[in-house]
């Protein structure tokens, strides 16, 4: 029997770093190539130790499939192709093409921003990779080689993210990578076609909640930066460099319009303009709303954000700051923190989620007194207390359970695999998921092995189609199957439902009616003529509607079907009628109501 | 162990003992762990240290109720704990180990079904066992059955983790005369009546393993494969490191099965069964020589495996039946870096044969007999996806074919080469036929014009042939064929169906076989034009990555030396291309762009030739690009083409012809300077911050004081000796701007930024600032600098301490000029000696020095942050809301 075997090396009952390995077909697939951000070594990376064994990965995978552009997703990548060797075909969207090399770059001067970083890619390896990179189109099948295809559908994620569906003959799996099944303000809903895959591989980050609506987490955040603003304080934002960003920036832009609010808003680190670049150059990628209001105005040209000068983060007087980077690990968002944490007046919102080692992790569990670095000052090391205010405030866009449920219904797999999740959640989804479908969810490093069925492929010929469909079958329904008449012919390796008639034409045959007799023995004192014309007008009193016919010959018909009557030698009164038909079905009732 | 450490973990032992699930970062164990280990390494007794570990452990394993990730964790803790006798004796006695490690009892509770804790089984066994005593409690539980079981588990990682623990088994545990042993062997020696126990107890796992492996390597049905796989991948790591008598036990062990093995060719044991094989063999015949006589002593004679068994072993594998084995295992011996004439030979052969059939190039000479497998190579080839994997192992290994002693080379390592090239232009669609590329009668057997087709336009093989011929440039006799590969790679540059990666190792090969010829006469000029064509073509092509390689290649072009012959393409002809590139759309292309123009003119700048018209027109445009572009590459490779060309200049001598040159440069320099200091991109910074130490280099290399190590000196002790001039010279950079990069950079957000500044100003500080004050110290401090009254300015102000009386004081050292204009945004004058003895540059560069986040990714940081995650997770008043959701970044 076929088989699918998929391994997750990352995100097998974690949220860490996305890397699942696909084997379909005789193929081998990793989709995404995520790195975890809370190591500084090895750990860091997938271990694919595992997969190179002696040879190298180009020799191993066929292709390297990238849903989007988070770091836990594509992360790893140039160390992948650069550092441990792969030079096969990488597959992103356009939109995850352009953007992943700028949180690339982002994530390096992180590293490198720390002493002692080894192992670590370069710029260089940065744009090595990416030149790899094959970009997708949404709904256009890209066939990586003569028996694998592939064929990426919006996720609404992030601007980019996309689903996958691989097929390998008729073998097939989707993978979801991140997705989100609402519309939000920049993004529309993921889709996804009725493609029945053998395995849909979904994320399921909120497998037990069903989260509140996104607009009332934009309220409360525009509420509480609105009450900062009014009471003087400054309000930083920690982001990285792209993504929630330019979601937030929306978010306030429209906002700081409605209210006509003066204090101004920054964007440090001059990412803003190309960051907008991109999600202007992908408009089409947004949601329908900013897609129809985009000739008149462009919503990521915003007039109310500027960038941000580091002399700015003194000035008196309220503000908003976007900086990078986003987990206040080192850089421009945690000098401005510095700066700022000393007043109760001012506020940080902290839009995701925070490695332990960083101070977002610490002020985010509640931590007002920090250790903190000095460099101005001859103390090496202070101690900072945290008064200004803290929040959180998750914008990530992932699908809750409701969401994931309608995906399934969307797509209809035959199994169903979870990843990218907690345990503990991953085994309540499970649960719900088991009442209609097989549920895995393995382990990192463990397989999960699905047998597939053998299909044999089967062309129909048009014509028998169009005779179904005139003998009144209402149109195919995958649905609902029904039985179909016609010849079964093999030709050339391909096998071929035909009309009887096409097949005796393609296989050179002639055709032979069959005809089908019986003898009914009848008590009858009667001439057989007159117990012939007994049985017609009986006939014609019962099959009302049905051609039935006294022939001159002696013969009555029904239809085809031929009615004799004789009498025995021996006994005259013992008549027997003698019928023969040819083999239709659909007269058969009419014998036996007859 | 910090004190403030100490008195944390029992808190966080606390923590974890009664939360009884996870914590919600999922790092935090194991960097605890991590920290554990690293104090176990560093000698110290763990149990000492943290007495609260032994509370915390058997209060942990008494709740079956814990978080498998907690209990995880404990395991591998208990481990690391007993890791020493004193630790393990300490645990024993509170009879901690026999419940901790008690597999029954965790299978009853379920915890076994989770793949990390059985993970921490093991691990915590493994670092635990590395002593005899340690030996001892294991075979005594009984725990090498599980053990062996967990090898073929379900999960990968704790298959490979179980393999590693039966091999550290054996192998730490080896008797006192194997090579790299670390076992019980002194007390062996001493006659300690336990040690004897444990060398007991090793035979008895040598020999259940021994057992276990003899049992089990041949697969009894299909589905026990995954156990022969992970057996011959243990086999390979204990063959390459045993010592003697274990090696001898151990194939002596296994050698029957790994005959049934290799005559049975399962074809996916192949490889894991040449890995046994060769790793057998790399000990016996090659590691005789090495090891002593004591030691080949102690083999008995008559149990050892023959060396000549090991071979016929090795003979069947390179005999396999299956074409696509036979060919991963020749590649396996070659990878091996093995010696042996005839099985080189014979795996030279097997690799070389696919090429042969697709090529038709004679590469088996004109004996191609039957016992080549001919024919079912021929099979193999024709079905497409394995035609292409054998393809591509063969031109892998064909560099290292070519370097093979001739002996073993069936044909001159040129045909290789050549039918490398063959194989490229099958691929490219332009030779159709095999057959028809070789008159030789002994080439193109039937079939191979289908083998072919399956070649055509696959990008895979593509790939590895250019990797390969690129390889090849260095092969003995290589440079015969250059004008053949620049044919083919000309071929490949021009043709439109051949992808961006394709172009790019065409490019690639193209520079690395004109690095190892310099003498292009062989080029003829209808290939220069052509690639001069085929170039401008692809700079302008639709794809940025074909553009970016066609840049790149401009430039490295520029970097190959050439000798006697005109260059493979002029400057006349580059450099237009390369101007042109610099408003390129892409930011990487123009980076390359940038960069290569840099390359291009490094001769003209050590030559001190006078700039020409197109020269300065393009440093205006650098100028603009690095003030205007949005993007950071292209800004970064600005500063380090002024960065060549200054480091360039300056070791040439200056001529009249140069001055206008010199002079240009002087202004860029001032204007780099300038605009990088306050560019947005970190490493725009770091390089304007290069070319600062390039400027100080030049101005005070002759000064006795000015040393390059940059750390700080002991100024008390070595008065800097200061030549004449220092006065000037300090003038001269503080008139570049050099000072005001410096200080700028110093109080840089980035660290690597405040780093690089830091140390310069500290040899700066060393070199020009005497600390006692002398005639020639008054000259050297009127020297002053301007701080701007915003952003850098104002933080070294107040770094200063630099208050409104300050500023009036520094007025008279400037000169009375010192404040521009009234008020807060005012800049002032400051000696550069006094800003740079006040700025605290050694307690800067100790901090700078150290990773920036090694506050917060000290262990007490992460004690701390289990403290209060754990405190803000079972707060009373957390709403559900407020939980921080692990979420993707």
């Amino acid at each position: 029997m076929p088989e699918i075997k998929v391994t997750p090396l990352g995100a097998g009952q974690d949220v860490g770093r996305s890397c699942i390995l696909v084997s379909i077909g005789g193929k081998n697939i990793m989709l995404d190539c995520g790195m975890h951000m809370g190591y500084n070594d090895d750990r860091r990376f997938p271990d694919f130790s595992y997969i190179t064994q002696n040879g190298r990965l180009t020799e191993f995978l066929d292709c390297v499939i990238i849903s989007h552009f988070h770091l836990d997703h594509c992360g790893a990548l140039p160390f992948m192709s650069e550092m441990v060797g792969y030079d096969g075909p990488i597959y992103m969207t356009h939109p995850t093409k352009a953007i992943c090399p700028i949180l690339l770059e982002d994530f390096r001067k992180i590293t490198v921003d720390k002493k002692g970083e080894t192992n670590f890619f370069t710029s260089q390896m940065i744009k090595d990779c990416m030149k790899k990179v094959v970009p997708l189109n949404l709904h256009q099948t890209v066939q990586v080689d003569d028996e694998l295809e592939i064929k990426a559908y919006y996720a609404g994620h992030v601007l980019g993210a996309a689903m996958v569906h691989i097929k390998v003959g008729l073998e097939s799996v989707v993978y979801t990578g991140d997705y989100n099944m609402t519309p939000d303000r920049h993004l529309g809903a993921a889709w996804i076609d009725k493609c029945r895959p053998d395995v849909l591989i979904s994320e399921s980050t909120y497998a037990t909640t069903i989260r509140d609506s996104k607009r009332c987490r934009e309220r409360d955040f525009l509420k509480k930066v609105h009450e900062s603003i009014e009471r003087g304080g400054k309000v930083l934002i920690p982001v990285f460099a792209l993504g929630r960003a330019q979601e937030l920036c929306i978010l306030l832009e429209t906002f700081w319009e409605r209210m006509n609010l003066k204090a101004p808003i920054y964007f440090s680190t001059g990412l803003t303009e190309k960051a907008n670049h991109y999600y202007k150059l992908f408009i089409t990628w947004t949601n329908q709303k900013i897609r129809k209001t985009f000739v008149q105005r462009n919503m990521f040209e915003f007039k109310h954000i500027k960038p941000f000068d580091r002399s700015y983060a003194d000035n008196p007087g309220p503000m908003v700051v976007f900086a990078t980077p986003g987990m206040l690990h080192a850089g421009q968002s945690l000098q401005i923190f510095k700066k700022w944490a000393g007043h109760e007046k001012n506020m940080v919102i902290m839009p995701g989620y925070c490695v332990q080692g960083t101070i977002g992790h610490k002020i985010l569990n509640g931590q007002r007194k920090l250790e903190m670095e000095g460099r101005a000052t001859v103390r090496i090391l202070f101690q900072l207390d945290v008064k200004l205010q803290v929040e959180y405030m998750s914008f990530s866009a992932h699908a809750d359970a409701k969401g994931i449920m309608q995906l399934i219904r969307m797509a209809e797999p035959r199994n169903m695999l979870l990843v990218h999740g907690e345990a503990v959640k991953m085994e309540f989804l499970k649960g719900k998921i088991e009442q209609e479908f097989n549920c895995h969810m393995p382990a990192n490093g463990e397989t999960v092995t699905v047998t597939t069925n053998p299909s044999v492929p089967v062309d129909i010929s048009l014509n028998l189609l169009k005779r179904e469909m005139a003998l009144g079958g209402t149109l195919p329904d995958p649905k609902k199957p029904r039985t179909m008449h016609g010849t079964l012919i093999m030709k050339e390796n391909s096998l071929k439902l035909v009309s009887s008639e096409q097949a005796l034409k393609e296989l050179g045959l002639n055709e032979h009616q069959l005809r089908f007799t019986c003898r009914v023995p009848l008590q009858d004192p009667h001439s057989d003529p007159d117990t012939l014309h007994g049985i017609y007008l009986h006939l014609k009193s019962v099959l009302k509607g049905y051609t039935i016919q006294h022939l001159p010959d002696g013969t009555v018909m029904v239809e085809s079907i031929v009615i004799k009557v004789s009498s025995s030698a021996e006994d005259p009164n013992t008549k027997v009628l003698l019928l023969s038909w040819s083999y239709q079905v659909k007269y058969f009732h009419l014998l036996k109501k007859g | 162990m910090d004190a403030e450490c100490v008195s944390l973990l029992p808190g966080v032992c606390e923590v974890l003992a009664a939360s009884g699930r996870s914590l919600p970062d999922d790092t935090s164990l194991e960097k605890l762990l991590d920290w554990f280990t690293g104090l176990t390494e560093a000698g110290g007794s763990l149990l000492d240290a943290c007495p609260c570990l032994l509370d915390f452990i058997s209060t942990v394993v008494h709740n079956t109720a814990s978080d498998p990730g907690v209990l995880s964790f404990t395991l591998r803790l208990t481990g690391l704990t007993a890791a020493t006798e004193d630790g393990f004796q300490r645990l024993q006695e509170r009879s901690v180990l026999n419940q901790v490690f008690h597999r029954q009892r965790w299978q009853e509770a379920g915890l076994w079904e989770d793949p990390c804790f059985r993970i921490g089984w093991i691990q915590g066994l493994r670092s635990m066992l590395r002593h005899p005593k340690a030996l001892g409690f294991f075979v005594q539980s009984d725990f090498i059955d599980p053990l062996l079981q967990l090898q073929t588990d379900a999960s990968l990682f704790v298959a490979s983790a179980a393999n590693q623990m039966l091999a550290h088994i054996l192998l730490f545990f080896q008797p006192a005369s194997s090579p790299g042993c670390n076992g019980a062997d002194e007390k062996e020696e001493d006659g300690d009546g336990r040690t004897r126990t444990t060398s007991a107890e090793y035979t008895s796992a040598v020999a259940a393993i021994s057992e276990y492996l003899k049992a089990s390597l041949v697969p009894q049905k299909y589905t026990k494969l995954r156990q022969s796989l992970q057996i011959l991948k243990l086999l390979a790591l204990l063959l390459a490191r045993a010592g003697p008598p274990l090696w001898d036990k151990l194939l002596q062990t296994v050698a029957d099965s790994l005959e049934e093995l290799v005559t049975a060719g399962c074809g996916q044991l192949t490889l894991p069964l040449m890995d046994v094989i060769l790793a057998a063999c790399s000990r016996s015949g090659a590691d005789e020589r090495v090891l002593d006589q004591h030691v080949l002593d102690q083999r008995v004679p008559d149990q050892r495996v023959p060396d000549q068994r090991l071979s016929r072993l090795l003979s069947s594998m390179l005999n396999v039946d299956e074409p696509a084995d036979l060919v991963h295992a020749a590649a396996a011996f070659l990878r091996r870096g093995h010696h042996d004439i005839v099985h080189t030979a014979r795996a030279v052969r097997i690799l070389l044969l696919p090429l042969h059939i697709v090529t038709g190039q004679s590469l088996l000479g004109t004996n191609t007999t039957a016992d080549e497998r001919q024919s079912s190579m021929v099979e193999q080839l024709k079905c497409k996806s394995s035609c292409i994997s054998v393809i591509c192992v063969c031109l892998t290994n064909t560099p290292q074919i070519t370097l093979t002693p001739s002996d073993s080379l069936p044909c001159p390592p040129q045909l290789i080469v050549i039918a490398v090239l063959s194989l490229l232009r099958i691929c490219s669609g332009s030779s159709s036929s095999s057959s028809s590329s070789s008159s030789s009668s002994s080439s193109s057997p039937t079939g191979c014009s289908e083998v072919c087709r399956n070649v055509i336009g696959s990008g895979k093989v593509q790939k590895c042939a250019l990797e390969a011929l690129t390889a090849l440039s260095s092969s003995p006799g290589a440079k015969d064929a250059i004008s053949e590969v620049f044919t083919v790679l000309m071929q490949y540059l021009d043709n439109p169906d051949s992808d961006a990666t394709v172009l790019h190792k065409s490019y690639q090969a193209l520079v690395k076989w004109m690095s190892v010829s310099p003498d292009l006469s062989v080029v003829t000029d209808p290939l220069r034009r052509g690639l001069e064509e085929v170039v401008k073509k692809r700079v302008c092509d639709m794809r940025w990555e074909v553009r970016d390689s066609t840049v790149e290649f401009l430039g490295h072009l520029a970097g190959v030396p050439v000798t006697g012959t005109p260059a493979l393409l002029g400057v006349r002809c580059t450099t237009p291309l390369l101007k042109e590139a610099l408003q390129d759309t892409e930011s990487y292309v123009r980076a390359s762009a940038i960069s290569a123009l840099a390359k291009t003119l490094t001769h003209s700048w050590q030559q001190g030739a006078a700039l020409s018209q197109e020269e300065t027109e393009i440093v205006s445009r650098l100028l603009e690009i690095l003030s205007q572009d949005t993007e950071g590459f292209p800004r970064r490779a600005v500063v380090r083409y002024f960065i060549s060309w200054f480091s360039l200049r300056s070791s040439s001598s200056s001529s009249s012809s140069s001055s206008s040159s010199a002079s240009l440069l002087t202004q860029c320099v001032r204007s780099v300077l300038s605009q990088g200091s306050a560019d947005l991109d970190w490493e725009v910074k770091v390089h304007t911050l290069e070319l600062a130490e390039l400027l100080l280099d030049e101005a005070f290399s002759g000064h006795r004081g000015y040393g390059k190590d940059g750390a700080a000196s002991d100024r008390t002790c070595t008065p800097p000796t200061h030549a004449e001039g220092a006065e000037s010279q300090l003038a001269g950079v503080v008139e570049l701007g050099v000072i005001s990069a410096l200080l700028s950079g110093l109080v840089d957000c980035d660290r690597p930024v405040g780093l690089r500044a830091c140390r310069l100003l500290v040899t700066l500080r060393d070199a020009v600032c005497p600390p006692s004050p002398d005639a020639t110290a008054a000259a050297v401090a009127t020297v002053s600098c301007e701080l701007p009254g915003w952003g850098w300015g104002q933080e070294v102000r107040k770094t200063l301490g630099m208050k409104g009386s300050d500023i009036a004081a520094e007025e008279s050292i400037g000169g009375g000029g010192g404040v521009n204009e009234g008020g807060d945004g005012a800049s002032v004058h400051v000696s550069v000696c006094e800003a740079l003895t006040s700025l605290g540059l050694d307690e800067r560069l100790k901090v700078l020095t150290r990773s920036s986040d090694h506050v917060h990714n000290s262990p007490l940081s992460l004690l701390q942050d289990i403290l209060t995650a754990s405190a803000a997770h079972t707060h009373p008043d957390t709403q559900p809301g407020q939980e921080v959701i692990v979420d993707c970044y």
